[in-house]
């Protein structure tokens, strides 16, 4: 906006204010030339910071607004007879741009300004001599033409600063909807990634089942079913809302060995605590082995003590199990005869 | 009160099926108990021959949500020797039916071998402590709890995790006899501490007396 009325005030001062200073009588002529070189000094002043898009200092401001007031008064001061409010008063139009440019964000002050420097020009006009009605008309009309444009520009500059300001805000709030929307796939693909990891065994067996790489009939095959199907059933119930997630899972695999026909008993003793799910799925991945291993017997157990947190199983089985890997809790794996006991040991202390 | 030849119970229990499938129990073990009286009100343990009964075998849910715990404080009380026989596992109950002086407590998902054992020792004023129990004491996280040494505690979680004492003597390297003396001493540090109840008193008693505990210990 102040560059636009920068642009103006270059172009009205020198495309419309020259010639007229050449062409017309000024007595004595250094007053108009100085006050001509005055403007445009200020207007080079402006120019310093509106290309810099930064405010004006208030100094700067003030000094430039006595500056043009100074400036508009030596020019009138020295028209010829009769020249006021007409073509020799060259000034009298710009003076206002360079007001508007000054005082733009300063509206209380732009309107003081105005009123100060149509009142010295009325008044001048006045004491120049008596004046018929046709010309106080057309003085008017000139005064109230060029002041009124020019203070048009104020109301137009506050609704452009508020429909950008607004503009802003709509774009800013579309930036932060991108970002939202591109973290909600990046996480819909972390759980996809998550989720295909925690299958486990599974995919692999589903596609040697279907290749008929495998046999069904076959007691390992079966076997590798079982503990697809257990770690699946762990899958389900992990994200389910309930007030012991822990042994909500744990119930989860005993359903799926019962299912199987493996007798378990489940015994859980201690006030819940709250487990992270990564140590719950640590936790449970021994219970999901041996009892995908199990024959026909099996006890689980969740304890929970001051200052542990203990997972259990004892069952009957014929092959090996293959102990967890984990980082977080303890595994602690024995044989007894054909019985497998494993333990998985989280320390609530720890964390 | 104790019959030279064969012990005695009197079973309190809602459940018609129950009553007669502990019966059943109790009479068909070697040796067998027998039944002194059963029904659905506790006043049988009160009256008639229930009353000369060895051993009470309380069912904490009579046709309620409530435990009875009022009851089995007064059959506590009155120095009656009590087994809790209850439908639920739930820590806080076993641990206050400790508290009051019940001599055991069984969930009814421990079967007849347990409930055999729990009433023997009863009958004798000791305490049996079954495998969920041992659970509920392992994971007890009261204030007020008695201090338990490092072998004790594992003498209690092994035994809730297997549910075999021969299991867990093998695991901790020591002997049958030895998990049974480490699971009296810890009963008797449970007695000693709260509020006073004949049950407990004896086992304090005959603790000194065996040796398992000494009077400084007190």
């Amino acid at each position: 906006m102040r560059l636009a009325l920068l642009c103006i005030v270059g172009v009205v001062q020198f495309g419309l204010c020259v010639r007229p200073l050449i062409e017309f009588e000024y007595q004595p002529r250094w007053v108009a030339a100085a006050a001509f070189t005055a403007l445009a000094l200020v207007t080079a002043a402006c120019a310093v910071w509106v290309m810099r898009r930064k405010p004006m200092p208030a100094a700067v401001v003030v000094l430039g607004t006595a500056v043009t007031l100074a400036a508009s008064a030596g020019a009138t001061r020295v028209l010829p007879p009769g020249g006021h409010f007409g073509t020799p008063d060259w000034s009298i139009g710009l003076v206002g741009w360079h007001l508007l440019l000054l005082l733009l964000d300063r509206a209380p002050a732009l309107l003081a300004a105005m009123a100060a420097h149509l009142t010295a020009s009325v008044g001048q006009f006045m004491l120049s001599g008596v004046h018929d009605r046709a010309e106080i008309g057309a003085a008017g009309i000139v005064a109230f033409g060029t002041a009124g444009i020019q203070l048009a520009v104020v109301p137009i500059s506050r609704m452009l600063h508020h429909r950008t300001r607004q503009a802003m805000s709509v774009a800013a709030e579309q930036d932060r909807l991108i970002t939202r929307v591109m973290a909600a796939e990046q996480w819909e693909r972390e759980q996809r990634t998550v989720f295909a990891g925690q299958l486990g065994v599974t995919l692999p067996l589903l596609a040697d089942l279907a290749d008929g790489v495998l046999d069904p009939r076959d007691d390992d095959t079966r076997r590798r079913c079982s503990l697809a199907a257990t770690q699946l059933r762990r899958l389900f119930a992990e994200n389910d809302e309930v007030p012991d997630p822990l042994v909500h899972e744990v119930t989860a695999c005993v359903d799926e060995a019962e299912r199987r026909g493996v007798e378990v008993s489940l015994a859980v003793s201690g006030a819940a605590v709250a487990v992270p799910p990564d140590v719950r799925r640590e936790l449970t991945s021994p219970v999901v082995a041996t009892l995908a291993a199990a024959r026909s017997q099996a006890r689980v157990s969740v304890l929970r003590t001051h200052e542990d947190v203990r997972v259990a199983v004892m069952a009957d089985v014929d092959i090996d199990v293959v102990t967890p890997i984990s980082a977080q809790v303890v595994v602690d794996c024995d044989t007894y005869g054909e019985h497998v006991r494993m333990e998985a040991r989280w320390l609530t202390t720890n964390s | 009160m104790a019959d030279d030849e064969q012990l005695s119970a009197v079973i309190v229990d809602d459940h018609p099926a129950v009553l007669a499938g502990v019966a059943h129990w109790l009479s068909s073990g070697t040796p067998p108990i027998r039944v002194a009286a059963s029904g659905h009100d506790v006043r049988v343990a009160w009256l008639g021959e229930g009353a000369q009964a060895d051993v009470v075998i309380l069912d904490l849910h009579l046709g309620g949500p409530t435990p009875v715990m009022g009851e089995l404080r007064r059959l506590v009380e009155a120095g009656r020797r009590v087994v809790v026989y209850s439908m639920r596992a739930d820590d806080a109950i076993a641990l206050q039916c400790l508290e009051l002086g019940a001599l055991s407590y069984l969930t009814k998902a421990e079967g007849t071998e347990h409930l055999l054992k729990a009433t023997r020792a009863a009958a004798a004023g000791q305490a049996y402590t079954a495998p969920s129990l041992a659970g509920a004491l392992a994971g007890d996280r009261s204030a007020h709890r008695p201090v338990l040494s490092a072998r004790e505690t594992e003498v209690l979680i092994q035994w809730f995790q297997s549910q075999s004492k021969e299991f867990v003597a093998q695991r901790l390297g020591i002997s049958s006899s030895t998990v049974n003396s480490h699971l009296e001493h810890i009963r008797v540090k449970y007695a000693m501490r709260g509020r006073a109840a004949p049950t407990k008193a004896m086992l304090v008693a005959r603790a000194i007396q065996d040796g398992l505990i000494q009077l400084d210990d007190l």
